[in-house]
């Protein structure tokens, strides 16, 4: 009789949390329909780094110098080979070097600052006082990416937390070392150590280094990149970064800080007309409110209208972007008369 | 004392090598053998024995200059006009029995205050100090083409130098002022979300229900068959202790039931 009881009970409790149980996960799924179409609403409004048309507008910015990218490094040397080829043989040759440095060019991806993990397990008091040292548990299976290893610590106090993100990057690195990664960052990365390194105009392998070293997501990657793409815009020394894959990075990076006046003056310079024309546009996509942009969407504007446009509305340096550009104009009249 | 005198005597014969490094060398072991007093000399000595002890104090005070900031040597004109614009170790020969070299150098040319015949590159002048900031030293020691660093059996370096050598050049790349090939890294497949129960926060745990597992990301182990016999069987012979042990119970329930109502009918 009373099993009886027990067990409608039972039952009863059994198929109410099952009806919640499916309750909840129908409110998931709406919620990540919501998340989707809040998405999908603001990827109009606000362009993310990894969308299609920045990119490729970033890519066209970099450029593909053949001879940069294919510099010879140093390396183990073995004898040189050489090839008797045909015209078509080289063409093929120099397709597949172009490929080979796309691939070479891929861009390191432009993340938010990754949230601190502060989650408490469980809480054993019972292990209070028993250890004067804190127990990390790692789950080493070598088939888990990493951003889904299992990580965890047992205080002294004998609370079980998961581990911050510095202590995980450490232990990922103890079990599964990658090549070129200290487990303690080079001296390097410290803030009066950079500036001789700048001194040196080597920003290139100060960044490769930082892609080795840290997560793209980490506090120190950020860091390093901020104060890198700073030091070049200060003195001005963009073309370090063309034909490498972090000038997409440093580009970004300027568009979105609205400080754009010294990358096209430089790009105006080099006579790379068509580039400054996509940053413009690029910053136009960004700031879809500013005023250059507004005037350029009521006036369909293309080419160097939009520059002068830009030069006129945003930018402070406008006297030498004018300059450059009358000058550019001059010089295509010549050519064309001549 | 003996010894000491032959070898100057030794020394002051040869007059194959070029007087300028054999005064250098001689420099140098001086430096390193204790002070001599004028009295014990021998009347062949007694002229030189004043240049002996400027030339002790004047090498004691550029060592002393170059300890704090060895760099400066490299920039000087005495380095200049010993070296000229080769590297430090060129021109040095090992001396060795037959035409193989030995595979490792020897361990190390300064033993106390001693110094060997012929020393490497290294120890051999005094001002040349292996520390991490002095980048032009540690240059010669690294091939311009693969940038790896040279074997001792190429430069001649003794097996002590030669690691104080790795330690500076580590040293100097970690602090960024020796450049390296730094490898290329791949993001391509890396998912960085961080919606994973590891690295976001984990949902409360659900009712237990027996078909469903606890979280998404345990998965259910289907043990082998031959495991499954062996569990049956556990299971089985489980299964007759625990009726056994029931039967037992009831048993002794009933017994003590049974004693109840006697004692409460009595």
């Amino acid at each position: 009789m009373a099993a009886l009881g027990t067990t409608r009970c039972l039952f009863q409790s059994f198929y109410r949390v099952k009806d919640l149980h499916r309750i909840r996960k129908t409110l998931f799924r709406c919620n990540a329909r919501t998340f989707c179409d809040e998405t999908s609403v603001k990827g109009g409004a606000k362009p993310r780094f990894t969308d299609a048309a920045v990119q490729d507008i970033l890519t066209r910015i970099t450029g593909l110098d053949l001879q940069k990218v294919f510099r010879p490094i140093k390396q183990e040397m073995k004898p040189p080979t050489y090839k008797l080829m045909t015209d078509e043989q080289l063409e093929q040759a120099i397709q597949f070097a172009t490929e080979e440095a796309k691939k070479q060019l891929q861009m390191p991806p432009v993340l938010p600052e990754r949230k601190p993990i502060n989650e408490v397990l469980a809480v054993d008091k019972i292990l209070d006082g028993m250890d004067t040292a804190k127990y990390v548990f790692t789950d080493i299976t070598y088939s888990v990416p990493h951003r889904e290893r299992f990580i965890v610590v047992r205080e002294p106090d004998g609370t079980l937390r998961k581990a911050t993100w510095e202590e995980r990057d450490r232990l990922v690195q103890v079990y599964f070392p990658k090549q070129g990664r200290k487990l303690m960052p080079h001296v390097l990365f410290k803030e009066e150590n950079l500036k001789t390194v700048f001194s040196q105009d080597r920003h290139e392998d100060v960044l490769n280094l930082c892609l080795v070293q840290f997560e793209p997501d980490s506090a120190d990657y950020i860091r390093v990149h901020e104060a890198t793409y700073e030091d070049l815009e200060k003195n001005g020394k963009y073309n370090l970064l063309r034909s490498t894959r972090h000038f997409g990075g440093l580009a970004w990076y300027l568009v979105n800080a609205r400080r754009v006046d010294g990358l096209i003056a430089d790009m105006l310079r080099r006579d790379m007309l068509q580039d400054a024309i996509s940053l413009v546009s690029l910053f136009h996509m960004i700031h879809p409110h500013s005023e250059s942009a507004q005037e350029a969407a009521s006036q369909q504007a293309a080419g160097t209208d939009l520059l002068k446009i830009y030069s006129q509305k945003e930018s402070q340096r406008s006297g030498y972007i004018e300059l450059a550009l009358q000058a550019y104009e001059e010089k295509a009249a010549e050519g064309s008369a001549s | 004392m003996a010894a000491y005198v032959l070898n100057i005597s030794r020394i002051f014969s040869r007059e194959v090598i070029s007087a300028s490094f054999q005064f250098h060398r001689y420099r140098s072991c001086l430096q390193r053998l204790p002070a001599v007093k004028p009295n014990l000399l021998t009347h062949q000595f007694t002229s030189s024995a004043a240049c002996w002890q400027e030339a002790e104090v004047h090498a004691a005070q550029t060592a002393d200059r170059y300890k704090q900031r060895p760099w400066v040597y490299l920039d000087s004109e005495e380095y200049v006009e010993r070296y000229g614009s080769s590297a430090v170790w060129a021109g040095y020969r090992r001396n060795h029995k037959g035409g193989i070299p030995p595979q490792k150098t020897r361990k190390t040319c300064i033993r106390g205050d001693k110094i060997c015949g012929n020393p490497c590159p290294i120890c051999r002048d005094p001002n040349i100090i292996i520390n991490h900031q002095n980048v032009k030293l540690l240059q010669q020691f690294i091939s311009p083409h693969t940038g790896m660093v040279y074997d001792p059996t190429l430069t001649g370096v003794c097996m002590k130098q030669q690691k104080k050598l790795n330690e500076a050049i580590n040293k100097a790349r970690d602090d960024g002022l020796l450049p390296f090939q730094i490898p290329h890294v791949d993001f391509s497949g890396e998912d960085y979300s961080n919606t994973h129960d590891a690295v976001g926060l984990t949902s409360p745990p659900p009712f237990l229900s027996p078909s469903e597992p606890w979280y998404k990301w345990i998965w259910i182990l289907t043990p082998g068959v031959h495991v499954n016999a062996k569990v049956h069987v556990f299971e089985e012979s489980l299964l007759t202790l625990v009726a056994k042990v029931n039967t037992c119970i009831q048993y002794k329930l009933v017994t003590q039931i049974s004693t109840d109502m006697t004692c409460k009918y009595t």
